[in-house]
């Protein structure tokens, strides 16, 4: 396809210099005397100096320059900027702390300013967009997503930044951390895992059954239109009064606040999709393709097994991700019944005004998000017939 | 115009306003939830204001997120912007992934509390779900019809006006109502950051272990929910009969 005919992309250098706007506006970061107090703001050139403000201007100018005109070449270049742009993003940081922090106060910390993260915003718009264009294969994709995580990961735990207030508040929780993990995903999972295994009958009961069909549908589709905090209230008086009726359940953990409820609601909020998504891909295998199994001698079991159940599995997959992307969420939105997670950080956080609390409880929430649709996504595409 | 799909949203509005009104008066039945308190019934605030602060945030937002983003759809549709076509329609994906609470508690270190970041988080969050139905809306119609509208001497106005916008209405509106779903759950998850919404009796509820104050804000947002749904559909099934080809 002849590149250079075509008009040059726009995009880039609209983000680019939305980017250039947003790093020399707004604060790149904060020194703060203690947790709560809000500290003083850098921009970016008061924060690194000319070093740091010419290395982040001059790059985006080189995007700009490499984007006017599109050329293989040029969109190889341009990935390599952007990830290793991407991935050094951390050092700014680090030089700020050198520069700006004072060393004799001991609670001091460097916090993240809008500017940080509006240049990590428009970075990864920028390669997002590159990568689309360059019609960059999955592996490449996932390569360059790996390669920016481990760069933040190690970034992080280096010394230079053990002063960034959102490190700090991870130092001070590190087993508490790992508990609301281990917590937020085995009942976001665990939620999934049983839905799934539910959803699988139901669907399997509407396919035999068509008169079942409209009052299951209704009946997932109106659980998952009432809002989560009213569903997770709405639980805590009837498993209250059953733990308080049969104190064996309360040896189980089974009460009226705590994993019980939090864990029922997660498995009613995700039965719509997963329902819907297993019913349809059962219903579309076409008739067809079945006839040619029984004209091969399967028996039922056998199409079912070698026919109908691998034709249908990405659509079933599909909806395992919207069920898992959705309860993810929903389970921090639990920790406001005492189920644990992330969700206890963040609830923590906005009751005392820490802001690096709930940064520390949103952001992972965010990243097994977004890791659970990349991964899923994944697990789709490659199960999708070709 | 036919009635009868009125009559279920109808019934759940004057629930919910019955109740809302009504609730104060039924201290006695919540007396079997909490036996021995004598705060049966959520007083900070009365239902009815928080009823209202509820819809007006939800409403406030869909307003403000639809115009954004049924106009930033109709943009990147357009020749002049189809170049951020792709980007759009990634963004508007991705950023569905991300939970409503996370974007709710990402908002307060940006402005504060209050009700100022739950309006930035309902618009950004609720923007999502409509700009993804206003490209598949857009993006589905058959370029024929397209082709023909313009070929009978249609301007490119009248084109999207006439043609485009009616005929990607259904599944717009279908955008709209996921979106105002999603926000009336994440609008009473607002209470936590300070804004005025049914969120409050639930919240005030599990930081006293007061149950019935829990249950009385639950079943106000549930219903809440019901009938806007329910009012969805009915708008949804009069759409269809308006514009049915």
């Amino acid at each position: 396809m002849p590149v250079s005919t075509k008009p040059p992309n726009r995009v880039i250098p609209v983000l680019a210099l939305a980017a250039f706007a947003c790093t020399w506006l707004l604060d790149l970061g904060v020194v703060q005397p203690n947790r709560i107090v809000s500290g003083t703001g850098y921009g970016l050139y008061a924060a690194t100096g000319w070093f740091g403000a010419v290395v982040v201007s001059s790059l985006l100018a080189v995007v700009i320059v490499l984007a006017t005109k599109l050329t293989p070449k040029r969109f190889g270049a341009l990935i390599l900027l952007l990830t290793t742009a991407l991935m050094a993003q951390p050092l700014l940081l680090e030089v700020f702390a050198l520069r700006k922090l004072p060393e004799d106060s001991a609670y001091a910390r460097i916090g993240l300013g809008a500017g940080f993260w509006c240049l990590a915003f428009f970075l990864a718009l920028m390669l997002l967009e590159t990568l689309g264009r360059f019609k960059a294969s999955r592996r490449l994709q996932f390569s360059v997503v790996l390669l920016v995580v481990v760069s933040w990961w190690f970034c992080a735990s280096r010394e230079g930044l053990s002063s960034l207030s959102l490190i700090r508040e991870y130092a001070n929780r590190a087993d508490q951390f790992s508990q609301a993990l281990t917590t937020h995903l085995s009942l976001s999972l665990g939620a999934v895992a049983i839905s799934a295994v539910l959803a699988f009958g139901l669907a399997l009961a509407m396919v035999r059954r068509e008169r079942l069909r409209r009052p299951l549908l209704g009946l997932v589709s109106f659980m998952q239109t009432i809002p989560s905090l009213a569903l997770f209230g709405l639980l805590i008086a009837p498993l209250g009064a059953l733990s308080a009726a049969y104190p064996f359940l309360q040896t189980l953990g089974i009460r009226g606040i705590g994993w019980a409820p939090a864990m029922l609601a997660l498995i009613a909020y995700s039965l719509l999709p997963m329902v819907r998504n297993t019913y349809v891909a059962l219903m579309e295998v076409p008739e067809p393709v079945v006839d040619a199994g029984r004209g091969m001698g399967m028996n039922e079991r056998q199409i079912f097994f070698k026919v109908k159940l691998p034709l249908a599995l990405p659509v079933i997959i599909e909806g395992v991700r919207i069920t898992t992307i959705q309860a993810i969420g929903l389970t921090a939105v639990a920790a406001l019944i005492g189920a644990g997670g992330f969700g206890t950080f963040i609830f923590q956080g906005l009751g005392q005004a820490a802001m690096d609390l709930v940064l520390l409880g949103a952001l992972p929430t965010v990243f097994l998000a977004l890791a659970a649709d990349a991964i899923l996504s994944a697990l789709k595409f490659q199960r999708a017939p070709r | 115009m036919q009635m009868r799909p009125w009559i279920t949203p109808v019934a759940w509005v004057a629930l919910l306003c019955a109740l809302a009104a009504l609730l104060p008066s039924m201290a006695p039945l919540f007396s079997w939830v909490e036996p021995g308190n004598d705060n049966l019934v959520y007083t900070r605030d009365s239902f009815w204001f928080l009823l209202q602060s509820h819809i007006w945030l939800v409403l406030v937002s869909a307003t403000i997120g639809s115009l954004v983003a049924v106009s930033a759809g109709i943009f990147v549709t357009r020749p002049a912007g189809r170049d951020f076509l792709p980007l759009v329609s990634q963004i508007a994906s991705i950023g569905q992934t991300v939970p409503p609470v996370a974007v709710l508690a990402l908002a307060v270190p940006v402005m504060g509390f209050g009700e100022k970041p739950t309006l930035l988080a309902l618009v950004l969050y609720g923007l999502l779900p409509i700009l993804r139905n206003t490209l598949a809306g857009l993006g589905g119609i058959n370029p024929t019809v397209l082709e023909s509208a313009k070929g009978m001497g249609m301007s490119s106005a009248q084109v999207l006006f006439k043609v485009e916008l009616p005929l990607a209405g259904r599944v717009i509106l279908a955008g709209i109502r996921t979106s105002v779903t999603i926000n009336i759950a994440t609008a009473a998850i607002g209470s936590t950051i300070g804004a005025r919404t049914l969120g409050d009796p639930v919240i005030a509820g599990l930081v006293n272990g007061n149950t019935a104050y829990v249950l009385q804000g639950a079943i106000l947002i549930g219903l809440l929910a019901l009938a806007t749904d329910s009012l969805f559909e009915a708008i949804e099934r009069a759409w269809g009969r308006a514009f049915s080809i």
